[in-house]
């Protein structure tokens, strides 16, 4: 994995139009384009959509570069672009996916949480991400299994409340509340933890 | 109503960053994002509290189409940096210039004896009888050098032209076309035969690029006799 500021030189350097454009921008897609395949599979399903996600969201990162804060998180910026490119691309190809979403999804949400996510990666702004980081994990940790299970769901699958109600065979309103108050309670826990720097 | 305002501004920051946000609702906080600066601002907050990267565990290889599509579709060719301005080429350059010159230099001094030696056959002088330049021939005959006692260099509108007088007595035969007078040139072979005791080597000043006849047209500044 590159580091945090070659990432963002090589954003810059496409961002800047010139003879070597190219060149980062192939470098950037060497290095990143599988895990970000990776991300779009887990929602989108199937494999060729994913790669139609990941071509769609290239060519977004090639042409909107120069709107890249670079004090911000390049990583993460790539990332959220390629999850909005396949959220958007599944709300037109909603039948297709139902029905494949079922066999594939972790049955063990705690596992997957350390199976997906990297907790002590060195994250890319620095000491205070870092820390940010794993405070999520712990909060995470301290939530009610149903709620974590919801959000990780939502999140690495990219399913609606319908198709979580479906999955989890609850209500939608169940479902609605227990996003919400996750959400919440994770908010809560690592601000108190921003705060008191447990 | 601007969704600022609304108190479930946290609860939407949060559903768009889990994705669960569809729909109309997902599109309206789309829009509110790039419209309204505190909800773009609240949402970076929750960004941070809740930037959760993935494990590489997550990869998974794209088929090389999709390179090769982004490419051709973006046009990327043209941002690619040329040829002669990539450190790599110059790299190879430079290599291979060196290894070029450690040949070169090691041939050479391998070889000192390939040098030729010259032997000082002619003193060349003006109106005043001073030796100015030294003329020498090559051991294998075939290259004449002069040596000036101080530099002389032609005027840029004109050149030496440095000749054979035979002994014969016959017409002045060229033998180079020169800028400077300390210089060394190959004879050309049909008069090396020419380069014997009694016939003379001269200098004369003629327009740039030598004489437009293929005899002296100019002053002659320096004549010597060869002795071998």
């Amino acid at each position: 994995m590159l580091d945090h500021i070659t990432t963002c030189q090589l954003l810059l350097t496409v961002a800047a139009r010139q003879a070597g454009s190219a060149e980062a921008f192939e470098r950037l897609y060497r290095e990143y384009a599988p895990l970000l395949l990776g991300v779009a599979r887990r929602i989108v399903r199937r494999r060729e959509l994913a790669e139609e996600v990941l071509h769609d969201a290239f060519e977004k990162i090639w042409r909107s570069a120069k709107s890249f804060d670079p004090l911000g998180a390049p990583v993460g910026w790539m990332t959220t672009i390629v999850r909005n490119r396949a959220l958007d691309l599944i709300e037109s190809h909603d039948v297709a996916r139902v029905t494949s979403y079922h066999d594939t999804i972790d049955e063990d949400p705690d596992g997957a949480l350390d199976r997906l996510f990297d907790w002590d990666a060195p994250v890319e702004e620095g000491v205070d991400q870092q820390r940010i980081a794993r405070w999520l994990r712990v909060c995470l940790g301290e939530l009610d299994a149903v709620e974590r299970q919801t959000l990780v769901l939502a999140y690495e699958h990219g399913l609606s409340h319908r198709e979580l109600a479906s999955h989890l065979r609850k209500p939608l309103g169940t479902i609605k509340t227990w996003i919400r108050r996750g959400m919440t309670n994770l908010r809560d826990c690592v601000e108190s933890c921003l705060g008191g720097g447990r | 109503m601007k969704l600022v305002r609304t108190p479930q501004l946290d609860a939407l920051c949060g559903e768009y960053l889990l994705g669960s946000l569809r729909g109309p609702a997902r599109r309206r906080f789309e829009r509110a994002l790039r419209d309204e600066p505190l909800v773009a601002l609240r949402h970076q907050y929750w960004q941070r509290l809740f930037a959760l990267r993935y494990a590489p565990a997550v990869a998974t290889q794209p088929s090389a189409a999709v390179w090769k599509r982004l490419a051709r579709e973006l046009d990327l060719a043209r941002y690619r940096t040329p040829w002669f301005r990539r450190l790599s080429f110059w790299q190879v350059w430079a290599g291979a210039a060196t290894t070029a010159l450690v040949l070169a230099l090691s041939v050479n001094m391998l070889q000192p004896r390939f040098a030729p030696r010259f032997v000082d056959i002619a003193q060349l002088a003006g109106a005043d009888k001073n030796p100015v330049v030294t003329a020498g021939l090559s051991d294998d005959r075939k290259q004449l050098h002069l040596r000036a006692v101080r530099p002389v260099v032609a005027g840029p509108r004109q050149s030496y032209e440095v000749w054979l007088l035979p002994e014969s007595g016959g017409a002045p035969i060229s033998l180079a076309v020169l800028g400077q007078l300390d210089a060394q040139f190959a004879l050309p072979a049909a008069h090396a035969s020419g380069i014997l005791s009694g016939a003379k080597l001269a200098v004369s000043v003629e327009p740039a690029g030598g004489s437009p006849t293929g005899a002296p047209t100019g002053p002659v500044i320096l004549i010597g006799a060869i002795r071998i």
